[in-house]
Parts: structure tokens; C-alpha cells; sequence
């Protein structure tokens, strides 16, 4: 379908950038959410603002038990980066996880997270790493713990001049095992349910356990119940699975169309199994 | 909640709230959630009162993106020296808002019933 | 003296490479969206977002002072057009009036209210959002078993009890079978709705000529003609200043064997302003607006003895037919009916439709139109009872099936199958999946706890439409063939292919009749200015039908060629062969070239033969054809999510004589896909106010390649006697092979937990909820 009009402007400066945000014009990144939602005129933005040709936010950068990948970094570049796959290979995982090749050729990271879809992918790996999110806007900049960023369905703690410039996420010691496991939607490929886990052991016994849930209820979030179950108990099926049960914490599931909210549950609980003994095998 | 200036204020993107009757209301507003936005006009019904502990709430509205209908019963229970508020309901919605993901409705309605007695909350107090 | 013959290879049966392709891949093909005439305007339609409404009062002002719209028009302008045509007849039926657009009363969501005009589309779609309707909505019904209950909403006010129709036929003596029976089994079957989604949408653009008073309409479809003869019908214009022509054609798979509002709507917008018009329809409306296929709820009957022996069938049929009769809308459930037995030979049958309206877009054709429905369900119920007589399903099959002698078999329905080897073919799909063993191996999982299935489904089609008394607007096909002064040769055909690949295969029967190279050969189609009235493509008849016709009438371009060649080469007798005519005696030779160009020059004519080597066939077929296979599937459950994971698929087709392998397993494997997509994935869902809920490909789940298990394919082959070439056509045949098997096989993983039935799609949280239940 045709959009509303609007007026489109492509700078090459992110400081130009900023000042036309805080004028309030929207950003635009690889437009893989925004510009169906445009067409659709269920979003009619007047002005745009291309995020796309500006080096300073498109970068993956080792600095020293930190990854830094600015906000304009491709789900494919995520995908394909040799320095990701090595030394956060949960990231790497979860990108060949999004959408399909033309929806990862063109979508990014920081627009990903700014929109905050419940049932996005990043999330559940963000959460799981304890990831911090760098917001700038033409006044400054701030850091957010993933925890802190995002807040509820399409809700983030981006302020309205506010731009996602960069994502930090820790450089994993060798003997980290993570996984990302995901339940997709027939139709869309979204996450029905997607879990994120990274764990680490020592003396047979888990020293390390972080879980990310997306796709359950109304944002992502950590299941520290089950993170809390299992610091110190033997690492093997039996914990897992006593631990697993926990991970909805309550919360309300979404319900839909394609899954119910006790279906969703039962997902939940075997793709955090899943998730869990997966990383635990990675882990020795 | 039957004071009408309390319940502009409350619903989420409210631009303007007439009484047209008894308990009645004409609605005008724009909704936002992330990038969705959308002008509505509708009706907003208050029915079965039985102050101060429950009612219903029917809510209307149509616009460019499409049409929705929310019709619910809300419980108000004093707890721990506050008020605790049960809403048990039903969203319908129509137009290019129902066709772009079933997914979307549940928790959109959620959160925006979830907005709307935050901020009730807020202006009451 | 020594002559040297030189072979040419024949091509019909070899793997030829489409012609079609290179267009196609290299985005060259010219489809309606990329037809562009001077001063050409845009047309946006505003449509209800209502189920059921009355329409109040609708305001243009505000669109039609927009810059750049130039004309709006609404319900009261079009009542002098003609309405929307069905060409099905059935007694008693109820036909709602349908107009191009609305009147007082929308009866669907995505019904046609209004149309904004304007000089491009992106101004136009802006006129179309400031088109102000006010709409009363009241209460809409969109479940099929809803509507026929007391007091539900009336669809059509003049019709409270929403029936379009009854139907009934009855063979044998089926109440005697039953009284019969050791053993009568029922189970209500649903064929669920479904959205066809052709690759390319629907699109018209349209031109008036005035001083010529004559209408040139490029539309998206599969019946060029049949769309001319309507269109120029409903305008009130000559048919013969009308042209349709159907340019490059994206898919349709039944949805555009149709005459659809918006194709009307344009050429009057045309006449009316005096200018051409576009409208390409978005993958929203074609979701809305174009066609629906299936829409059954079906309540099925079997009686058989206890050794296994089928006595008969009873079906009542409750047809979703949507708001409005499209084309065929109420004809296709009757195609259930006369397919209902399947390869069986039981001949007791008692079957009744039901034809409901609904507040939904209309059903009409869609890959396999009726008789996916009714093969489904046959082969449901032989498994329903296999399971009861504690029978195995191939066994059972085997038992009951028309043996091969018994050809042409007159069914309990009516027809006559062609010819068939039924039992030959389910043998081979046993032995190719290694059946024996592999119950073996599923006795075995079982005892892990596995949920592993094994689905037979051996399914009969009746395709090639058809004799012309059976079809609504005739049956037979029409060829030219040319052969023009150069020796070139250009094949117009009636038919209209939209991906099927006839530009190739028609070539390769022409090579081989003709003995020229396949590159010297063009086939023409889809414009009713250039190629003589045809049917069209759909229902698997083009090469049956089609080609059966082009076959004649390149005989007749054989028999000419002989004339003039015995003429050139001065002697009595000669031979056609390789493409040279041959003197018999002399061995003397002239090609096709020198025959064609001396057939236009004219120098010396053969006694009694007039000049020019063109030839035109209308050819009528006898029969239908009736193509057969054996589709095995092997499944796992994961009990854990529901997921189904397909680990194997042998498919035995047998479509008679088969001229090129690659388009038959090109047909093969994308039926497949379609009969999967309804078994696992695919349901067009309304929900009790009429928005389709399932309205974009977020939420319809389309068969992906990632998705779709690797197909074991191999064929029989039993010729058809009905037509030279022996074909049976093979469109519409994996489609209807596939639904079962993958249905068939799921029941029969979950049968350890006591599962009798489960209705389509088989989603993951369907087959969970089951296992849950089950306590297993």
C-alpha cells in the first residue's frame, strides 16, 4: 500500500542527525518495521530521518572484555562478524535467528531495540548478558542496563530525542556456553517464545547462570528465579529441569491467534530446558 | 472515575471528552504506541454502576486505522490501605489495525488498559 | 541410391528448459503493473471495514477537491453496468444481486464501496483515505453451522435462513447398504478456508477508445475470452471492439479463473473519464477481495462389512460460500460429489450440499476446486475405518479399489474413469518406502515412547474440463497453428497459461509433429485480438485439451505440407518425416521452408488446395481425464511442543503419457507444497464481526522451502484413452494427493493415544493440547 506524505532527509553527521530528532523528526534505520507499518498507514511520521549513512554509528569494535557494535551494525553483519561469533557467540546466535536473509540484510540492531517488539529476538540475548545500552541524543548521552532499557510492550527508556547510538555486550571467557533457543511463528518467524541462556560451571556445579526471556509477556525480561535455582546445584538435566519450571515468574502471557497463554507456558518451560542444556554442553 | 476531567485526563491520548448523557461521553482521541498513531472518535459508556465496587466500561472508536470496541467490568477492592483494580474484559478490533498481527491486539489492549488506570491512579491522588 | 535420414531427436518426453524462463528470471516479462499508456490514471478503492452494514450516507467532497483526484464515483453511478456474473446453474438457486460496487448495503469486509480516480496511485490512495462513509454496522455471521442455526443473522435480508441452495444425488441403493452394514462410522471432516495467494496480486488496467468505440482491458487472468464475452456483456459493448489481454500472469491456481468487480469497474472508470486506468490490487485487498477456496464442514457416513468391504457413503456437504456468487462459487461442491468414491468401487452413494451464505468473500475455485475436499475425505474415513476393523490402511485400500480390468469404470456418481491401475500404484509407493519394514520400525519407536505416523493416501482426480453438456461455458480448446512463408512457426492457442509452461511443451508437440527445432517455434496467448477464441487454463486441461487440439491441427498442417510437397516434388506419393517431405521413389527431399514458401507463392497449387499452411482446430474432448497416485508420508511428533517433522514422502502419480518431466515435477512439488500448507500451516479465519483475522502474511502461515520435506517422486503410467496425446493433466494432482497423506499420517502417530480425528490446520498447540490431554 502507499504511505502518508512525508519528507525525508538522509544526513551524514550524526550531530546533524540529533538536531533534526530533537526537532522532531523520527528516525528511520532499516525500516523493517517502520516502513510496513507506513505503508499500512498505521504509522504516519511527517518527517523521517535516515539513520543509514552515518560511520559513526556502524562499527564492531573488540575494546578489551567489551564488545562495542553501534546501533546501525545489520542483523548480517551481526550474523557474520567473525569477532562476535569467537567472542559473544550468543549474539551471533540469536541474529541468525531474525526474520530471513532480506530482513537481516537491512535491519539493525539499535532499530530493533527501540522498538521494543515483544517478541523480537535481541532482547532475550541482551537481557541474558547483562548488555548496556548507550542512548545520545543532541544533548548528551546516558548508559542503561539492558534490565533498566526496556520497560514494557513497545516501551523503552529512550526518551522522545533520544537515539539508541550503541550496545555494549561483555567478551565471554572460553569457557562460557551459551544458546538461544526459539519456538517461531509459522507465519511471521517472530518468537513465540525465545530463550536465551549463558551459564558457566565449576566443579561440576553451575558458578554462572543468566537466562533472557522474549516472547512470553509483554517484554523481554530475565528469569531470575530460575537463574537464582540453580547458582551453586549440580549442573545437569535434573537441576535444569527443576529450575525450568519456574521461568514464567508469574507474569501474564500473551495470547494469540497462534498460541495460547497455556501453551505459551508450556513452551516457555521446554525452551528454557532446551536453552539451558544446550549452554551447559557448550560450557565444558 | 465518573468525574469526567479525571477521565481525560486518564485516557491514554485523550484530546477531548464531551458528556453527552447520563454517563455518557463523546470521545475524541489520538492514539500512540512506539510508531502506531491514530486519530479516534468515539463514545465512552459508563453502565451497571454499583459505586464505589464495580461497573462497566464500554469504550468506542473509529478512525483512519481501523475500529475498536472495548467492553469490560472493572472491580475495585480496598487492600492494604489502597485499591485494587480487577478489569476483566473484551477488545474487538477491525479494520487495518485487525489484518497486521493478531499478536499485536492482546497485548497493545493490555497496555493500554494498564496506561489508562496508572494514570487514573495518578490523577486521583 | 542412399539417402542419410537424419534423426532429429523427438522431444516430448525430454526434460526441455522452459522457454518462459529466461523472461521470467531476468525480470524482463511484462506484467499488468508494468503496462504504462500516456495520461494513464490511477484508481484506489475504498472498501468496507465492516462484516455487515447498511450504508448511510458516503461524502466524496473532500476527496474529489483533492489536487490531482479526478473523478470519484460511488454505487449510484454504476447501475448501468451489468452485475457480477455466476455461470453456475443449479435448481432453486438463490442468486444475490451484485453490483460493481455496493448500493445500501455492504456484505463483507473489503466490499467495494467506492473509487477515487487520480493521476497517480499515490494521490490517489490519499483520495481514498478522505472518502467519508458512514456505515450502520449490524450483526454479521461468518461460521458456515452459525449461519444455518435459528435466528442467526440473515446474510442477504431477503434470505433469513442464509441457504443459497440444496443439492442431492443419490447412486445405488445406499439405504439398503447401510440397513446392511456390519459396521457404520461417522465423523464430521472440515476443509477449511483458504487464502490462494498467487505471487502476483490482481491488477486491470483499461483503455477506451472513443471514436472507435473500442475497449482494450489488460487484467491478471485465466480466461482471456470467457472474460471478454462478460465484460463486454456488462458494459453494453460490441464484443468485438472489445480486447482482453492477459499479459504475463503471476500464478492464479483457480483465484483468476474469475470475472471480478474491480475488471468492470475499470473499463467503465475508462469510458467515464475518457482516459486509461490502472488499479493493482495490494496484498491486503488480494487477502480481503480475491476468491477463498475450500469451506466445507463435512459430515461423512461409511458402511462397510466387517471383512473390510466398503458397502457405501453418505456425505452432506455445508458449502461456505461467502456473501456473493463469484464464477463458479456454487458449482464447485458439486465436483465433491462426483468425486466422493474415489478409486473405490462401492456403489452406493447419498450425498447433499448445503450452499450457505456467509458475511466472508466469496469461495470459488482454488488448485483442485471440490475435489481435494472430497479425497480428503474418503481417504479420512478408509483410514477411520481401517483403525475400527483393526484392518492395515493399504490393505484395506488394496481390497476396495476398481481393479484395473474393470476400465472405463462408470462410478456410483455418474462418470466414467478413463483407465487406471490403482493397485499397481499404491504397491509401488509400498514398495518404496519399504512399508513392511517400516511398520516394523514404528512398532519399535512406539515402544521409545515415539509418536511416529504412517499416512497412505491414494487419491483419484477428474480434471481436463471437460465435455462441453458438463461445463459451464463449454469444454473443448482451440489451436492455430501458422506456418509462416519463412518455414517459422507461430501456435495461437485458446489456452492460457499463467506459469503452467506451455510455451514449451506445445513447442515441443509441434517440433516433433513438424520436425522442426524447437527454437523456430513461437506460441501465442492470452490476447483476444491475436489468438482465436479460446476456453482458458484451468481444472489441469491445458495439455489434455489443448494440446490434443494443437495435435489436430498440426495433423491437418501435415496433410497440406504433403499436398504441396508432392506438388514441388512432382511425383504422387511422399513421406513426412524429420521434417522433409520425401519422394518415395526418387528420395528426392524439400523442407518445411520450401514447403511453406511455395505455399504462399503460389506458383503451382495442388489440385484443390487453397494457398497459405495455417490450420485451425476446435477440438471437444469425449471425457474428462482422471489422474491417480499414492502419496505415502512418515511423521514424527514432538510430544513436547506438537511440532510436526515430515522425515519422509514417497509420491506415486500416474497422469498418463508425460511430455516433459521437468513441468510435471514442477507440478508435483508445488501442489505438494499447497496440500501441505492446508494440512499443517494455511487457515483463512474470520472472526463473529467479519475481520479476517488472518488477513496478512503475519498471521497466514504460507508453506516456506525450508519447510517442505524432500518428495521421493516417481510415476505409472496408464495412459488416457481420451485424447491422442494420452495425458491425464497434472496441475491439480498434488494438491489433492498430498492433504491426506500428511493428515492421515499425524492421526496415525497419535493413535497410541486413542486419536480417532483431528481437524485441519494441524498446528503445533492442536497436537500439544492432544498429548497434554491424552496424559501421555
Amino acid at each position: 500500500m502507499i504511505t502518508n506524505p512525508f519528507d525525508y532527509a538522509a544526513p551524514t553527521s550524526l550531530s546533524e542527525a540529533l538536531g533534526l530528532i530533537a526537532d522532531g523528526a523520527k528516525p528511520l534505520a532499516g525500516g523493517m518495521s517502520l516502513i510496513p507499518m507506513m505503508k499500512l498507514r498505521l504509522a504516519s511520521p511527517e518527517h523521517l530521518v535516515d539513520l543509514g549513512r552515518l560511520p559513526e554509528l556502524n562499527y564492531i569494535r573488540d575494546e578489551g572484555g567489551e564488545i562495542h557494535i553501534g546501533a546501525s551494525t545489520t542483523h548480517y553483519d551481526i550474523e557474520s562478524s567473525p569477532l562476535l561469533r569467537g567472542k559473544c557467540p550468543l549474539l551471533h546466535e540469536t541474529a541468525t535467528c531474525i526474520g530471513d536473509i532480506q530482513v537481516r540484510n537491512r535491519g539493525t540492531i539499535g532499530g530493533s531495540i527501540a522498538h521494543a517488539d515483544p517478541a523480537a529476538d535481541y532482547p532475550a540475548a541482551l537481557q541474558a548478558l547483562e548488555a548496556k545500552i548507550v542512548l545520545k541524543s543532541s544533548s548528551g548521552e546516558r548508559a542503561v542496563a539492558t534490565a533498566e532499557f526496556f520497560l514494557d510492550t513497545f516501551t523503552t527508556a529512550l526518551e522522545p530525542n533520544e537515539i539508541v547510538s550503541e550496545i555494549i555486550v561483555p567478551t565471554e571467557p572460553g569457557l562460557t556456553g551459551t544458546s538461544y533457543k526459539k519456538f517461531y511463528q509459522p507465519a511471521s518467524g517472530f518468537a513465540v517464545v525465545g530463550v536465551a541462556a549463558r551459564v558457566r560451571q565449576e566443579g561440576g556445579k553451575f558458578s554462572l547462570v543468566r537466562v533472557g526471556v522474549t516472547g512470553y509477556s509483554g517484554s523481554s525480561y530475565r528469569a531470575v528465579s530460575v537463574e537464582e535455582a540453580l547458582l551453586g546445584k549440580s549442573a545437569n538435566a535434573d537441576s535444569i529441569k527443576a529450575a525450568a519450571a519456574q521461568v514464567a515468574e508469574g507474569r501474564d502471557a500473551n495470547s494469540d491467534l497462534h498460541a495460547s497463554a497455556a501453551y505459551r507456558g508450556g513452551l516457555l518451560v521446554t525452551y528454557t530446558i532446551r536453552a539451558l542444556t544446550s549452554a551447559l554442553e557448550r560450557s565444558s | 472515575m465518573q468525574d469526567p476531567e479525571v477521565l481525560a485526563k486518564a485516557i491514554p491520548g485523550c484530546e477531548r471528552l464531551e458528556k453527552t448523557g447520563d454517563d455518557e461521553y463523546r470521545l475524541k482521541m489520538k492514539m500512540v504506541l512506539a510508531s502506531l498513531s491514530g486519530a479516534f472518535e468515539g463514545k465512552v459508556r459508563l453502565a451497571e454502576p454499583a459505586p464505589p465496587s464495580s461497573f462497566r466500561m464500554i469504550v468506542e472508536g473509529s478512525g483512519k486505522i481501523g475500529f475498536m470496541k472495548g467492553d469490560g467490568v472493572l472491580t475495585l477492592a480496598a487492600r492494604d490501605g489502597g485499591t485494587e483494580v480487577t478489569y476483566d474484559g473484551d477488545a474487538q478490533v477491525g479494520g487495518t489495525m485487525a489484518a497486521v498481527g493478531n499478536r499485536l491486539i492482546d497485548t497493545t489492549a493490555k497496555l493500554l488498559i494498564k496506561r489508562f488506570f496508572d494514570k487514573l491512579a495518578e490523577e486521583s491522588a | 541410391m542412399a539417402t542419410t535420414v537424419t534423426k532429429i531427436d523427438k522431444l516430448v518426453g525430454k526434460r526441455v528448459r522452459r522457454k518462459e524462463d529466461p523472461r521470467l528470471i531476468t525480470g524482463t516479462a511484462t506484467y499488468v503493473d508494468d503496462i504504462v499508456i500516456p495520461a494513464m490514471n490511477h484508481a484506489a478503492v475504498v472498501r468496507s471495514p465492516h462484516g455487515a452494514a447498511k450504508i448511510k450516507s458516503i461524502d466524496i467532497s473532500k476527496a474529489a477537491e483533492l489536487s490531482g483526484v479526478v473523478a470519484v464515483f460511488v454505487g449510484a453511478d454504476v447501475l448501468g453496468v451489468g452485475t457480477v456474473p455466476c455461470g453456475a446453474d443449479l435448481p432453486g438457486l438463490r442468486r444475490p444481486v451484485h453490483h460493481i460496487l455496493a448500493q445500501d448495503r455492504v456484505y463483507f469486509v473489503g466490499h467495494p464501496v467506492a473509487v477515487v480516480v487520480a493521476s497517480n496511485r499515490y494521490i490517489a490512495a490519499d483520495g481514498a483515505d478522505l472518502v467519508e462513509v458512514e456505515y450502520e454496522p449490524v450483526q454479521a455471521v461468518t461460521d458456515v453451522e452459525k449461519a444455518l442455526a435459528d435466528g442467526a443473522p440473515a446474510v442477504h435480508p431477503e434470505w433469513p435462513d442464509n441457504k443459497a441452495f440444496t443439492f442431492s444425488q443419490t447412486g445405488g441403493e445406499p439405504d439398503k447398504a447401510f440397513a446392511e452394514a456390519d459396521v457404520v462410522l461417522k465423523q464430521r471432516i472440515i476443509s477449511q478456508r483458504l487464502v490462494p495467494n498467487p505471487m502476483e496480486t490482481r491488477g486491470v488496467v483499461a483503455e477506451w477508445r472513443q471514436a472507435e468505440r473500442a475497449l482494450t482491458i489488460y487484467t491478471s487472468t485465466q480466461v482471456p475470452h470467457l472474460a471478454r464475452t462478460i465484460l463486454a456483456g456488462m458494459l453494453g459493448l460490441e464484443e468485438n471492439r472489445v480486447r482482453v489481454v492477459a499479459p504475463e500472469v503471476g500464478g492464479g491456481f483457480g483465484c483468476k479463473l474469475n470475472i471480478y468487480a474491480e475488471e468492470a469497474l475499470m473499463g467503465f472508470i475508462a469510458m467515464k473519464t475518457g482516459r486509461p486506468v490502472k488499479w493493482i490490487e495490494s496484498r491486503r485487498e488480494n487477502f480481503l477481495t480475491t476468491i477463498h477456496g475450500r469451506g466445507h464442514v463435512d459430515y461423512y457416513e461409511i458402511a462397510a462389512k466387517r471383512d473390510g468391504t466398503i458397502l457405501g457413503l453418505r456425505l452432506k456437504i455445508i458449502q461456505d460460500l461467502g456473501a456473493y456468487h463469484q464464477l463458479l462459487t456454487p458449482a464447485i461442491p458439486t465436483l465433491s460429489v462426483l468425486m466422493m468414491p474415489g478409486l473405490y468401487n462401492f456403489r452406493n452413494i447419498q450425498a447433499e450440499i448445503i450452499g450457505t451464505f456467509t458475511n466472508c468473500v466469496p469461495t470459488d475455485a482454488y488448485r483442485g476446486a471440490g475435489r481435494p475436499e472430497a479425497t480428503y475425505g474418503i481417504e479420512r474415513m478408509v483410514d477411520i475405518l481401517a483403525a475400527e476393523l483393526n484392518i492395515d490402511p493399504a490393505e484395506l485400500r488394496l481390497k476396495n479399489f476398481v481393479s484395473k480390468d474393470q476400465f472405463p469404470f462408470p462410478t456410483a456418481t455418474g462418470l466414467n474413469y478413463d483407465s487406471g491401475d490403482y493397485h499397481a500404484t499404491l504397491n509401488k509407493a509400498l514398495t518404496e518406502i519399504g512399508y513392511t519394514d517400516l511398520r516394523k520400525k514404528q512398532t519399535e519407536a512406539r515402544a521409545q515412547g515415539k509418536l511416529m505416523g504412517i499416512g497412505i493416501s491414494t487419491y483419484g482426480e477428474i480434471c481436463a474440463f471437460g465435455p462441453s453438456p458438463a461445463t459451464p461455458a463449454g469444454g473443448w480448446e482451440s489451436a492455430t497453428v501458422k506456418v509462416e512463408p519463412s518455414g517459422k512457426v507461430t501456435v495461437l492457442t485458446g489456452s492460457s497459461p499463467h506459469g503452467q509452461g506451455e510455451e514449451t511443451t506445445y513447442a515441443q508437440i509441434a517440433a516433433d509433429e513438424l520436425g522442426v527445432p524447437l527454437d523456430d517455434i513461437v506460441v501465442l496467448h492470452g490476447d483476444t485480438s491475436i489468438v482465436q477464441y479460446g476456453i482458458g487454463t484451468f481444472g489441469s486441461r491445458n495439455t489434455a485439451v489443448g494440446g490434443s487440439a494443437l495435435y489436430y491441427a498440426l495433423q491437418d498442417i501435415k496433410e497440406k505440407m504433403k499436398k504441396f510437397g508432392a506438388t514441388l516434388l512432382d511425383c504422387d506419393e511422399v513421406e513426412f518425416e524429420n521434417g522433409k517431405c520425401r519422394d518415395t521413389k526418387s528420395g528426392k527431399e524439400v523442407s518445411v521452408g520450401e514447403i511453406a514458401g511455395a505455399s504462399y507463392r503460389a506458383m503451382k497449387l495442388p489440385p484443390g488446395t487453397d494457398p497459405g499452411l495455417v490450420a485451425t482446430k476446435f477440438w471437444e474432448p469425449p471425457n474428462f481425464t482422471y489422474p491417480f497416485g499414492a502419496h505415502i508420508i512418515v511423521s514424527e511428533v514432538d510430544r513436547e511442543t506438537g511440532h510436526i517433522e515430515i522425515l519422509r514422502y514417497v509420491a506415486v502419480d500416474d497422469i498418463g503419457n508425460i511430455l516433459n518431466p521437468l513441468l510435471v515435477d514442477g507440478q508435483l512439488h508445488g501442489g505438494a507444497a499447497q496440500g501441505l500448507g492446508q494440512a499443517l500451516w494455511e487457515q483463512a479465519v474470520y472472526d463473529d464481526n467479519g475481520q479476517l483475522v488472518t488477513g496478512e502474511f503475519m498471521d497466514y502461515a504460507m508453506p516456506r522451502a525450508r519447510s517442505m520435506p524432500w518428495i521421493e517422486s516417481s510415476h505409472t503410467c496408464t495412459p488416457s484413452p481420451v485424447n491422442p496425446l494420452g495425458v491425464k493433466g497434472v496441475g491439480e494432482a498434488g494438491t489433492i494427493g498430498s492433504t491426506p497423506a500428511m493428515v492421515n499420517s499425524v492421526i496415525d502417530a497419535l493413535s497410541p493415544l486413542g486419536i480417532r480425528h483431528v481437524d485441519m490446520p494441524l498446528t503445533p498447540e492442536k497436537i500439544w493440547k492432544i498429548v497434554a490431554e491424552a496424559g501421555a
